[in-house]
């Protein structure tokens, strides 16, 4: 579902000169799996998602999103950034039906799937009138998942979605997250810095560093997951042994 | 309170008024220029001028023109300002040296261009006189009129353009907007409060300028005209009617864009 072939992604900065955020890097995400990326901050991720989002071109490779080599923003892909980026002049319902309305849907058939997406995501419909600034942060990630839900992607790419959350509010949109995965079984390219998010979520682990992958680990452990559970805790010590690295990777970049 | 503190300056004004006039050839009564307000339609028996209301009709007409195309140009000028390096790098320059130019130092440029013209002359010819409002619309006070407008709201709205978050820009692509729905369902509504503040200021200078403009050979009719005319015809009751007019239009005027503004900014977050 997710191809990516001998990617690489250069930046050219004033400062730095040129930076390469992604370097020859190959994977592939089979359809319906769970794959997060797990890196520090700089070490290509995010870079790594926005290629496959069409978002930024590459400088080498290719990607393929459902069979299709990707140019420009491809079809049937949603996407959830680590702000939610909703749009804060429209309410709640406006920006879930956004994609909707773009598409040329009518009206009440909007309304109808914007509000099916919102209680789906566990939101109160009385939400659906608010603006994005008038709800919490996990609430406004909520909207921002149900926005991406609401076109019915196939492949779903989440960056960092709940970063800026709370923890508790986090594990309860994890396990929400893995319940509509379960139900609807889209490709998920889910980029994280937390251990402990990945191994909760992922089917497999992709580790980053310097903008290549060097580590993938398969997470099979049953759902729903245990994270106090003595498996769980020893997955968790052989990702951070794949992780474990002191320096800072987003100064050490290396220049071209 | 709030009311009452706000009248004390008018009042104020007022006394020091009265008191100027008492006995004074020079500056009208009170009374001279209520009478000229409340009877707007009455022609002027001593001045060569419309009645008030005729006049500010001609005002508002001329400033309703200049300004409405200073925003139908300035609106999409700035968005492709805030949006294209290109064009920012090529008109923003120009674009701040005129916005320091005092619109009125236009207006001999508007006359080299435009001449005497007016709608009814380009449809009348030489019958154009006899089509008054029509003929009151010459070219080159709404020229300058929308120079006055242009650049206020141009670079309001390229600054607001320019602001618009490249994360709401990216994620309506991601919901397949083209440039078109990117432009009308995330530019337009982002930039859309520095817009109204544009029209606003725009709206301000416009009205401003007007007064001035209307000092333009072959004027008959409008406010500035009257102040002028009652000026050199030494009826001052018209000049102070005049500048009341002009000030509560003024007021409305901004208070109407006012409004527009609210409404376009209301999603904005307010701190208590």
């Amino acid at each position: 579902m997710i191809r990516f072939e001998h990617v690489s992604k250069c930046f050219v900065t004033p400062a730095r000169g040129s930076v390469w955020a992604v370097r020859d890097l190959d994977l592939a995400c089979v359809g319906g799996e769970f794959t997060c990326v797990l890196g520090p901050s700089g070490c290509g991720k995010t870079t790594l998602l926005r290629v496959a989002a069409g978002l930024a071109a590459p400088t080498q490779g290719r990607v393929f999103v459902n069979g299709n080599a990707v140019a420009g923003v491809p079809e049937n892909v949603g996407m959830v950034s680590q702000e939610g980026a909703l749009l804060p002049w429209r309410k709640v319902l406006e920006n879930v039906a956004l994609g909707l309305e773009i598409a040329g849907l009518r009206a009440p058939q909007r309304k109808a799937r914007a509000l099916a997406a919102i209680r789906r995501v566990g939101l109160p419909a009385e939400v659906a009138r608010s603006l994005p600034h008038e709800l919490s942060g996990g609430m406004r990630q909520r909207v921002a998942l149900a926005r991406a839900l609401c076109a019915a992607p196939r492949v779903l790419l989440m960056d960092e979605p709940f970063a800026s959350v709370d923890e508790p509010t986090r594990h309860h949109l994890q396990a929400e997250l893995l319940e509509l995965w379960a139900a609807d079984r889209q490709t998920i390219l889910f980029v994280t810095h937390s251990i402990e998010e990945a191994v909760f979520l992922a089917d497999r682990i992709v580790v980053m560093t310097f903008g290549r992958t060097v580590a993938e680990i398969a997470v099979d452990l049953p759902r729903p997951r245990d994270r106090f559970s003595e498996a769980f805790v020893g997955l968790l010590l052989a990702v951070r042994r794949a992780f474990a690295d002191p320096r800072d990777h987003e100064l050490d970049l290396d220049l071209a | 309170m709030k009311i009452a503190l706000g009248a004390v300056v008018p009042a104020a004004i007022l006394l020091a008024w009265h008191f100027a006039s008492r006995g004074s050839a020079v500056v009208p009564s009170i009374g001279s220029v209520v009478n000229v307000l409340i009877h707007p339609f009455r022609d002027p028996p001593d001045l060569d001028a419309t009645p008030l209301a005729d006049g500010a009709l001609a005002s508002i007409l001329r400033v309703a023109c200049g300004f409405s195309l200073a925003a139908l140009t300035a609106v999409p000028i700035g968005l492709l300002v805030g949006r294209c390096r290109a064009a920012m790098e090529m008109l923003s320059p120009t674009m701040a040296a005129a916005m320091v130019i005092s619109p009125i130092a236009w207006i001999p440029v508007a006359i080299i261009i435009f001449g005497l013209t007016s709608p009814a002359t380009a449809l009348y010819g030489e019958e154009a006189w006899r089509h008054g409002l029509l003929d009151q619309l010459r070219f080159a006070i709404v020229a300058v009129i929308w120079m006055g407008a242009f650049f206020p709201i141009a670079l309001n709205t390229a600054a607001g353009a320019a602001a618009v978050r490249e994360a709401h820009i990216e994620a309506a692509r991601m919901l397949g907007a083209g440039r078109r729905q990117v432009l009308s369902k995330v530019v337009l509504p982002s930039a859309g409060p520095a817009i109204m503040t544009g029209l606003r200021v725009g709206g301000g200078i416009a009205w401003r300028v007007i007064i001035a403009a209307e000092i333009f050979p072959g004027t008959r009719g409008g406010l500035g005209y009257m102040i002028t005319t009652a000026h050199e015809q030494a009826s001052y009751e018209y000049a102070f009617a005049s500048i009341i007019v002009i000030g509560a239009i003024g007021l409305t005027l901004d208070g109407l864009l006012r409004l527009g503004a609210v409404r376009v900014g209301r999603w904005q977050p307010k701190e208590r």
